[in-house]
């Protein structure tokens, strides 16, 4: 009887240490978030005054600063110009690369070798890349223009397609394909009617991925782009940053309307995302 | 929603064997038909920018060969071992704190956390953070930590911690603590995740023979299901290195490198010698130095890596 009372106070103990320590990473977890979003939520005179943890009043001024007045809509426009293209590109190219790898008798060295290629790019530094290419860049006379992005996004997010569409094509059986030919299809129709829709969901998925790390990106887009011409929406929100005088709420807004976009993918395309990230290792049962 | 779990496959390839000999001679040609152009294009495009790398780094400005000159003033400038200082301390900072984190949460919920829909909450909040961008984490760090209008010292001060204003971003210590916060807020989920689905993996027979056989939380995590997540260890060291050395983004808004030269990591680094101080040999020396290293790292590791490779 006693020794039950004293285990069970070893389990409160362990109990209350667990929850206080989840407390305390929830809190670490959300706190920035909700701070950065009350921070765009506050009028421009409150954060003059003192700093307050709960906003007095909440208004949606400052996206208006930053969307209309800033003119960042145009930022915006050119991100998802920039990111669709990204999507189609890498997503084409990856499916011409991976339905001979898995669909086609190949020889099994060679789909290594593509494989392993493909994961090495995954670790180029995008740094060192981009010196080069921006030589290549004003060269071509595409500085400041989409295209000059495009591509090179294009090119980093290949290793990513080319692993998770061939997992997603692999797990489609070889034989709804032959049944297909069998009947007369051709190897393009069977590949169109049959095999595209069976791996639609897939495809989607990475396309979805593709694109949050096409809008992420920072660094080519601020050596690549000049201009609202080409500036895609993360550089603009690092110029909010590095302005002489910051305007705290319009920074923050700049800061929510990134990171939305993602979120909301996120959530539609959350099962594949962790494949995605370890090329396929962790996968969904 | 129904469980991710780790796949840890056989390292052997084993191909679709199938049809006719003069069938699958078909096939193959159509493979090559439709995979060399694609291939060759990519390789191309991947291929030039080295060349050119190669080519700037050993030409002057006005396409003069100059020999290896820019190495030597590459390799022989003090910031560049001040970055590479500054990046291994920044690994040192984020990979075992992140590692261990991670680990510790993925645990707690494995055995503590039993509802389906709890834990598919957990991942959906684990994944959150993954996809912001780096920029707007940036944005947040500043909002925490900047000088006048941080909410840190703020806080610390209202709850009588401090009395005066902490120069997070001010003090090199501090603000490389500051910085590699940011990449710990952003990464521990990702290895939650991965662990996580990792401890799926282990049989439930043997756990639960242990623990007949008395064996405690610690003994049960040493000796059974550390067994399986070695090799996800590695996987994570693999993705997260390769990360570390691509860093950029937040750290460039957040301290820009500073102060002085204290957070100037790699990247950072060679953006400077190119796009600030405008030394296009110096820089394309970096990038070919940068990416035969790299190679040769990767060359290194890739093999322990726990990829499905057929």
């Amino acid at each position: 009887m006693r020794r039950r009372r004293r285990r069970s106070a070893a389990v409160w103990a362990r109990v209350a240490l667990i929850t206080v320590g989840l407390a305390v990473a929830g809190l670490l977890y959300a706190f920035p978030l909700y701070w950065l979003v009350v921070t765009s939520l506050k009028s421009k005179a409150e954060l003059y005054t003192s700093i307050t943890l709960f906003p007095r009043s909440l208004t949606l001024e400052s996206y208006g600063n930053v969307l209309i007045d800033s003119g960042f809509w145009m930022l915006l426009r050119n991100s998802v110009i920039v990111c669709l293209s990204t999507v189609i590109v890498t997503i084409a190219v990856g499916l011409v690369i991976t339905y001979p790898l898995t669909r086609l008798p190949v020889p099994p060295r060679l789909r290594v070798g593509v494989l392993n290629w493909a994961l090495s790019l995954r670790f180029l530094p995008p740094i060192a890349v981009v010196i080069p290419y921006f030589a290549i860049v004003r060269t071509l006379q595409i500085y400041d223009q989409p295209i000059a992005l495009i591509g090179i996004y294009s090119l980093f997010n290949l290793p990513f397609a080319i692993w998770m569409l061939k997992g997603f094509l692999a797990e489609i059986p070889l034989e709804v394909e032959e049944v297909a030919l069998v009947d007369g299809a051709n190897r393009w129709t069977a590949f169109l009617r049959v095999l595209l829709p069976l791996a639609a969901p897939g495809i989607m998925a990475a396309g979805i991925i593709v694109f949050t790390f096409a809008w992420s990106e920072f660094l080519f887009a601020l050596i690549l782009t000049a201009t609202p011409n080409a500036q895609t929406f993360p550089v603009g929100v690092q110029g909010l940053v590095t302005q002489f005088a910051i305007i705290w709420n319009q920074m923050a807004a700049a800061g929510v309307i990134a990171m939305s976009v993602p979120l909301v993918l996120m959530v539609v395309a959350r099962k594949y995302m962790v494949a995605g990230l370890t090329f396929g290792v962790i996968r969904e049962k | 929603m129904s469980r991710l779990v780790a796949e840890i496959p056989a390292p052997t390839g084993t191909e679709p064997v199938r049809a006719g000999r003069r069938r699958r001679g078909r096939q193959e040609r159509l493979a090559y038909m439709i995979l060399l152009p694609a291939l060759g294009t990519v390789f191309v495009i991947v291929t030039i920018p080295f060349v050119i790398a190669v080519f700037q780094s050993i030409s002057s400005d006005d396409g003069t060969l100059i020999g290896l000159s820019n190495y030597g003033r590459a390799l022989s400038n003090p910031l560049l071992y001040e970055a590479l200082r500054a990046t291994g301390f920044y690994a040192l900072i984020v990979l075992p704190t992140e590692i261990l984190l991670g680990l510790a949460f993925a645990l707690l919920v494995h055995r503590t956390v039993r509802r389906p829909g709890l834990r598919a909450t957990l991942y959906v909040l684990a994944v959150l953070p993954l996809v912001v961008p780096p920029v707007a984490v940036g944005v947040v760090a500043r909002l925490i930590y900047a000088p006048g209008y941080g909410v840190l010292n703020y806080l610390l001060q209202s709850a009588g911690i401090t009395h005066s204003e902490i120069q997070w971003l001010g003090v090199p210590i501090l603000a490389m603590g500051s910085v590699a916060t940011v990449d710990i807020w952003q990464w521990t989920p990702f290895v939650y995740l991965v662990l996580f689905a990792g401890l799926q993996t282990v049989p439930r027979e043997s756990v639960e023979a242990a623990q007949v056989d008395g064996a405690t939380w610690w003994t049960q995590f040493i000796y059974i299901e550390l067994h399986y997540l070695w090799p996800l260890f590695l996987l994570i060291l693999f993705f997260r290195t390769a990360d570390v050395l691509r860093v950029f983004d937040h750290v460039f808004i957040l301290t820009g490198g500073g102060p002085g030269t204290t957070t100037q990591l790699l990247s950072l680094y060679m953006y400077r010698i190119e796009f600030k101080f405008f030394d296009a040999g110096q820089a394309a020396a970096l990038a070919v130095l940068v990416l035969v290293s790299i190679s040769i790292l990767y060359a290194l590791v890739t093999r322990a890596l726990p990829l499905e490779r057929a």
